[in-house]
């Protein structure tokens, strides 16, 4: 066995190791590359992108390059602006309460009472998020209108005389629109929540006393605070930012932020104001992310 | 180069390497590992182990959950990465290859039968993938459905089989590729104790009949005596022996290799007299085999292992070599066999296993406890 | 307090589990009031859609379906929907089985980039995504209204994906490995084949999404012309009950195609937990 040299077995492990490391990261970059890269090139660059354009002004229908902070400074001095701010936010907020309140008996029907069903249930509700929102609006000016199938339907059955004209084209319609679209986010994750109480939980519960009413603030309830909240942050940022049921439903009396947004970029050819509306905007859905994290994470750590 | 070497030798010897010019070693069959050591963050999972693995045997890692036995089969078939060390098989080192590209096949613990191949499709697959011709691969698939007993049951779905056949067809699938080395993941876990000894019987069987080499890994040291030529008990990454399983049944080397493997009575002892004898907690002064007294150092503390059907019972004043003095703690009858628990002074017990026909002692009765000399090992 | 059977009905013990029932009734109808409206009104014998019907007829769909400009716009939009979930499933599976399979470092930030076009408000992205394609004029139009509903479905397209493969057997792959197959050889064998159930469902959702989508589309459109925008255009003026015929239709097909979907993904999901 003279004059041979033979690799020592310990740097066949280590070397084998270090090839395998490389290896697996190879794949893990060639697995999420196309993604990133999408996600790089069409959604984090049109935002930076975004970002310049609102320290940029529009002068006579062209461009102005110098680097200022008039946009900003308008949007919180314009009453207009901060009235679009105003109402998007309390719109927001109301859907949400609204959403809320409507969705957990239905969430909770679902997941303990629903048996058999559950599966077709669960599915009837989640599959109207999917048609087309401009269909859905649609809709519901058909419904909500002076002439629509709702005035009309209690004008023929003699329930009213006149027509309710505040039904369409008033917030109250974008609130009605809004709710109706979100809804099905809502009883999704309360479904979940809901799901993993488990009955005996509830049962223990009643049997130690405790009425059907107390069992479910008590034991129930609490336990659905994690889907609540989802449901909640979620509803309320579609809320904010949402355009087309305002459009729709609004009537251009009174202009949601995202309507105002439109009404800069297409209408007064202003692309940085627009910009610059839309910056302060995702600056307050980030924030509201921020805070709701917080909040979520002890919750779904339990 | 080696001038005094025969010519045929050099190249035979030459032929059989086929890498490097120069390679003097003989081509190697069988499986050497050597060194192999994992860790994970703190904690060694494998550490520094090295056993060899002759053609045609059948070797069981045998052990405790933890004590690396699955960590280190994975490294053998490639689905985890040494952090030292080598793994050859046939004299190449497969350490760097992937799974696919080595010799090997496994038979996974949960069968892993594909869900969306029929049976003999999931027989096929390792061929198919071998890109063997069609006709071959059909005939093949025919004989190993013959060979696990399903014939006819090729074109069923793998959600109509049962568990036993599932089972079968794992291990067709594993055999159809005549790999060098089959791998073995405690496939007999999921079955009733009557379906896993009939299998115990036919993995042996076939493996003898095919002459292949089988690394079985298990915690059920009953299934290691059984079937394997060669057992490695292993404990905390390490082997701490590797014998045939008399062996390792009648010599273990460490106390744990005794405790794990049948069941045996551990006595702690001091050496007094390294030639001859040594003293038992219990006061008393009992003598050892010379064989095992070799190396001994006195006043060192051993344990003195008994296994348990040699430990015999008398009563009182019948005489038995040692004659310990206990009282019987507990009788549990177990069909063909009894354990007869027996405690001495001080917080030592004995168990006693007594075969079928014995006359059973009461609990609470006082007896005499003994062995013969022989049958004492000393463990560190 | 009865031992037997406890009733867990609803906070109101005194109305119990029927007023539950029928509360849950009435929000089904408020969620599909509007749908069964649009299709009712799309079978109504006068040019105004309202309240008396004055007949059933099933002309406005003949209407709908010999529009040129109409069935122009419903094959824009079937073509540039289908393009854009296929692309975004071809995307997202990469993504999707190495965050599922795999140890990444980086994990939270690449869900935050993988989540935030979600988050971000649509009209948000819309705007971003027109001043991007400034630079590029060429692509405004059908490639970047494909690319603006790729960058929108790949998001939950990954998270959909990346949910029901952590479920999926790792020895399956293990086996294919250790009896021979490479990578791509596993993949094509085992992995297509076990998640193309996934994958299907993943592109009906992303195609049913994009094919409705309206405010990123508008953005981007230039000239051409997607249903959703042909339909936003009709409100304008005159409304014309063929709009309904052809929403009933766009409508239906929706709720099929979501509705397999769901319950496949649904069904995978109890399944295996």
């Amino acid at each position: 066995m003279a004059g041979t040299t033979i690799t020592p077995a310990a740097s066949y492990g280590s070397t084998a190791q270090a090839a395998s490391v490389k290896r697996e990261r190879g794949h893990i970059i060639a697995g999420l590359a196309p993604v990133l890269l999408w996600q790089t090139l069409f959604f984090v660059i049109p935002m930076l992108i975004l970002l310049v354009y609102s320290f940029w002004t529009m002068r006579d229908y062209r461009l102005d390059y110098t680097f200022t902070l008039d946009n900003y400074v308008a949007i919180f001095t314009n009453p207009i602006y901060f009235k679009a701010f105003l109402l998007s936010l309390q719109v927001a907020l109301f859907v949400t309460v609204i959403c809320a309140v409507l969705a957990v008996p239905v969430a909770y029907f679902i997941a303990k009472k629903a048996g058999r069903w559950r599966v077709m249930l669960l599915v009837m509700v989640i599959i109207p998020f999917w048609v087309s929102l401009v269909m859905r609006a649609f809709a519901w000016r058909l419904l909500l209108g002076e002439r629509g199938f709702i005035n009309r339907g209690l004008e023929l059955t003699g329930v009213i005389e006149q027509p309710f004209s505040f039904l369409l084209y008033s917030p109250t319609a974008i609130v009605i629109g809004l709710v109706y679209a979100y809804l099905p986010l809502y009883v999704l994750p309360l479904y979940a929540s809901f799901d993993k109480v488990h009955d005996n939980w509830i049962a223990a519960a009643q049997d130690l006393n405790a009425t059907p009413m107390r069992a479910f603030w008590e034991v129930t309830f609490p336990l659905a605070l994690p889907g609540l909240m989802v449901g909640a942050v979620f509803c309320f940022i579609f809320g904010l930012g949402e355009y087309i049921v305002p459009a729709l439903l609004g009537g251009g009396k009174s202009l949601m932020i995202s309507q105002a947004i439109r009404l800069e970029f297409e209408l007064r050819q202003n692309w940085p104001g627009g910009a610059a509306l839309s910056i302060v905007l995702m600056a307050i859905v980030m924030a509201i992310l921020a805070v709701s994290l917080r909040w979520l994470r002890p919750e779904t750590a339990r | 180069m080696d001038n005094q070497a025969e010519p045929e030798l050099l190249v035979v010897n030459m032929i059989g390497t086929g890498i490097t010019a120069g390679r003097d070693v003989a081509p190697e069959k069988g499986v050497r590992v050597d060194g192999v050591t994992k860790r994970y963050g703190s904690s060694t999972a494998v550490d520094n182990v090295s056993i060899s693995i002759e053609p045609g045997e059948f070797v069981t890692l045998l052990g405790p959950s933890g004590c690396g036995k699955s960590t280190l089969l994975r490294m053998i078939s490639g689905f985890v990465i040494p952090d030292d060390g080598d793994i050859r098989i046939d004299g190449q080192s497969v350490v760097a290859l992937p799974p696919f590209k080595r010799n090997t096949a496994m038979v996974f613990q949960d069968y892993a039968l594909f869900p969306h191949r029929t049976v003999a499709q999931n027989l096929a697959f390792g061929l198919r993938m071998r890109r063997l011709p069609r006709p071959e691969i059909e005939r093949r698939v025919d004989r190993m459905l013959e060979m696990i007993e399903l014939r006819g049951l090729g074109e069923r779905s793998t959600d109509q089989i049962s568990g036993g056949q599932a089972q079968r067809v794992a291990l067709g699938r594993a055999l159809i590729v005549e790999p060098a080395l089959l791998l073995l993941d405690e496939p007999l876990g999921a079955l009733d104790l009557k379906l896993r000894r009939q299998m115990q019987a036919e993995l042996k069987r076939i493996q003898r009949e095919m002459k292949l080499t089988f690394l079985y890994v298990t915690h059920d040291q009953e299934e290691a005596l059984t079937m394997s030529d060669r057992i490695a008990v292993m404990r905390a990454g390490r082997v701490e022996q590797y014998a045939a399983p008399s062996e390792i049944y009648n010599n273990p080397t460490t106390a744990f290799v005794a405790d794990f493997v049948g069941e045996a009575n551990l006595l702690p002892a001091v050496v007094a007299e390294p030639s001859s004898g040594l003293v038992v907690v219990a006061g008393r002064k009992l003598r050892i085999p010379p064989e095992q007294a070799r190396g001994l150092v006195a006043g060192s503390s051993v344990s003195l292992a008994i296994r348990s059907e040699a430990v015999q019972l008398a009563p009182p004043g019948a005489s038995v070599e040692p004659g310990l003095a206990g009282t019987v703690e507990e009788v549990l009858f177990a069909g063909s066999t009894a354990k007869v628990i027996v405690r001495f002074e001080g917080e030592l017990t004995l168990i006693a296993t007594l075969g079928a026909g014995t006359p059973l002692p009461e609990r609470g009765q006082q007896v005499g406890v003994g062995w013969r000399e022989a049958d004492i090992r000393i463990v560190t | 307090m009865s031992a037997g059977t406890v009733k867990l009905g609803r906070p109101n013990p005194a109305k119990g589990g029927v007023a539950l029932t029928a509360y849950t009734a009435l929000i089904f109808a408020f969620l599909y009031l509007p749908i069964a409206v649009i299709i009712l009104f799309a079978f109504d014998d006068k040019p105004v859609p309202g309240l008396p019907m004055a007949g059933l007829t099933l002309d406005w769909f003949g209407k709908a379906f010999s529009d040129p400009d109409l069935m122009a716009s419903l094959f824009v939009s079937i073509k540039l929907a289908l393009s854009s979930a296929v692309l975004a499933t071809a995307i997202a599976m990469p993504a999707a089985m190495v965050l599922a399979w795999r140890e990444v470092r980086l994990r939270t930030l690449v869900m935050c980039l993988l989540l935030a076009p979600i988050v971000v408000p649509q009209i948000v992205i819309g705007l971003g995504l027109v001043l991007l394609f400034r630079l590029v004029p060429d692509l405004i139009g059908s490639p970047a209204i494909i690319i603006a509903h790729t960058t929108l479905t790949a998001c939950y397209a990954t998270m959909i994906l990346y949910s029901r493969l952590l479920g999926f057997r790792r020895s399956y792959l293990e086996a294919a490995m250790d009896l021979g197959a490479s990578d791509l050889r596993v993949f094509f064998e085992i992995i297509l084949p076990l998640a193309a159930p996934a994958l299907l469902a993943v592109m009906l959702l992303a195609f049913t999404d994009a094919f409705g989508e309206y405010i990123v589309a508008w953005f981007v459109a230039g000239f051409t012309e997607t249903l959703p925008i042909v339909i936003w255009g009709s409100m304008r003026g005159v409304l014309s009950p063929a709009i309904n015929a052809i929403s009933s239709v766009i409508i239906v097909v929706s709720l099929v195609l979501s509705a397999l979907s769901q319950i496949w993904i649904i069904r995978q999901s109890r399944s295996s937990s």
